[in-house]
């Protein structure tokens, strides 16, 4: 087999890439390792109202709820509002992720990409140290394909990267293990995303409730791997549950567990090689968000692969110009959050609570940074002292 | 008697793939949606015990 382009990985990221590499022209290859594109639904479901500017995905079908905004809970209860342009990547949109995939991948091979699932990639197809294409697994027959370009789409547990001599390795403080529900018959919901922060509640993570309609919700919880023990993020959401009214005769029609990268970028070009989405780390470090950034990477990997195939230029030096061009779209935003990620995770609850106090009647449609602070201090003012940090990151970036 | 080694519970495995991500020494692979340890690259740190999220990984002495 032979393709121009071979991507690993049938997520957005992937299918997004090969979608816009395919309508440049580029011969695509697809591969998915799973039975199913987009099954399981490793994700909490939130997307930003973002995507309704980009015109990369439109309809409606995946879509289960538009959000109103954000409630976001302090381990003491307290609710701070926040209204959808301001909740960030989230919230905005509850969608069904499968679904959601399934049409990327659909518009992917409408425009003339091919996709072959039940493919796992086992290792670089390398010819004097330069990639070649992949070697796969489709179900029990070992395959190689050949390609000019590689790009690797394949999530948090990249391999591509690896094999490629980048080294990917999460360290535990880097990761959100995670595992989710989708219930049944919850009452008392509306059009809001729930976030629950606190140590004893999510550890380095929060608990999140999402509304899909109907009664359905996607609850589930994200904790740092650091600070974690073995079943932890499972007892931990049960408790939640447990003890939350809304979910007293609800059922579970779905568990499932993810991880997310809550990292700094990694190196995202090499000759003949592209990393994109999870397996670059495309991922806002607060929040764990990461399907707004999926289509806004994989749309520039795709065009800098039809030029590359244009001018049968796979360089690394030539490719590089989509990594100059994500990390002026979302570079500045990962780094700054990276930074306020490692200053969140050394607040207390304390701190929390305060901030969540000086902030519940705040009215963030005024925001500035000036106004804030004024609110911030004003109730508590020891706070100035607790978000120094934050605002030297602020400063500086 | 050597260290207990990572082994994972396949009937409780979700392929979140935590385990995957934060080996130091990819000792773990994904083959038909689960997780398993390869036992001579795993050097006993038990960082992949703690990460998973359900609890499906565990020491055992081979």
């Amino acid at each position: 087999m032979k393709y121009d382009v071979v991507v690993v990985g049938s997520g957005p990221a992937g299918t997004v890439t090969a979608r816009f590499a395919a309508e440049a022209g580029v011969n695509v290859l697809i591969i998915e390792r799973r039975a199913e594109v987009g099954v399981p639904v490793l994700c909490g479901e939130g997307i930003s109202r973002k995507i309704d500017e980009w015109n990369i995905i439109k309809g409606t079908r995946w879509m289960a709820g538009k959000m109103e905004g954000a409630r976001i809970y302090s381990p003491d209860g307290t609710c701070v509002k926040l209204s959808a342009e301001r909740a960030g990547n989230e919230t905005g949109y509850v969608i069904y992720r499968d679904v959601f995939d399934q049409e990327l991948a659909r518009l992917a091979i409408e425009a003339g990409a091919e996709l072959m699932t039940n493919t796992n990639a086992t290792g670089l197809i390398k010819e004097k140290g330069r990639i070649r294409g992949i070697r796969a697994k489709h179900f029990d027959e070992e395959i190689e394909i050949e390609a000019d370009i590689v790009v690797g789409a394949d999530g948090v547990d990249s391999k591509i990267g690896k094999w490629a001599g980048i080294d990917t390795t999460l360290k535990p403080e880097d990761l959100e293990t995670c595992c989710q529900y989708t219930f049944a018959n919850v009452k008392n919901l509306d059009s809001y995303c729930d976030f629950y922060l606190g140590k004893e509640i999510a550890p380095g993570g929060y608990i999140w409730v999402f509304p899909k309609g109907k009664g359905i919700a996607n609850v589930g919880i994200g904790i740092l791997a650091s600070l974690s023990e073995a079943g932890m993020a499972k007892k931990l959401l049960d408790n939640f549950i447990s003890k939350d009214p809304r979910f007293k005769n609800a059922h579970p029609l779905r568990f499932l567990a993810g991880a997310v990268p809550v990292a700094l970028p990694v190196e995202t070009v090499r000759d003949n090689l592209i990393l994109v989405g999870d397996a670059a780390r495309h991922v806002d470090p607060i929040t764990g968000g990461g399907l707004t950034h999926c289509l806004e990477v994989g749309k520039i990997a795709g065009e800098v692969i039809g030029k590359a195939v244009k001018e049968k230029n796979f360089s690394k030096e030539f490719l590089s110009e989509y990594e100059t061009r994500w990390k002026e779209a979302i570079g500045k935003k990962m780094k700054r959050n990276y930074m306020v990620k490692e200053i969140m995770l050394d607040m207390d609850d304390k701190t929390f609570n305060m901030l969540a106090d000086s902030l519940k009647d705040y009215k963030f449609d005024e925001l500035s940074t000036f106004s804030l602070i004024k609110a911030l201090v004003k109730k508590h003012p020891t706070l100035l002292m607790k978000l120094r940090p934050l605002m030297k990151v602020a400063k500086e970036t | 008697m050597g260290k207990p080694k990572a082994k994972v519970d396949v009937s409780k495995c979700l392929a979140c793939c935590g385990c995957i991500s934060v080996c130091p020494r990819d000792a773990i692979y994904w083959e038909g949606g689960k997780a398993f340890v390869d036992k001579v690259k795993c050097i006993s740190c038990a960082i992949c015990i703690r990460t998973c999220p359900v609890g499906a990984i565990s020491g055992e002495v081979y």
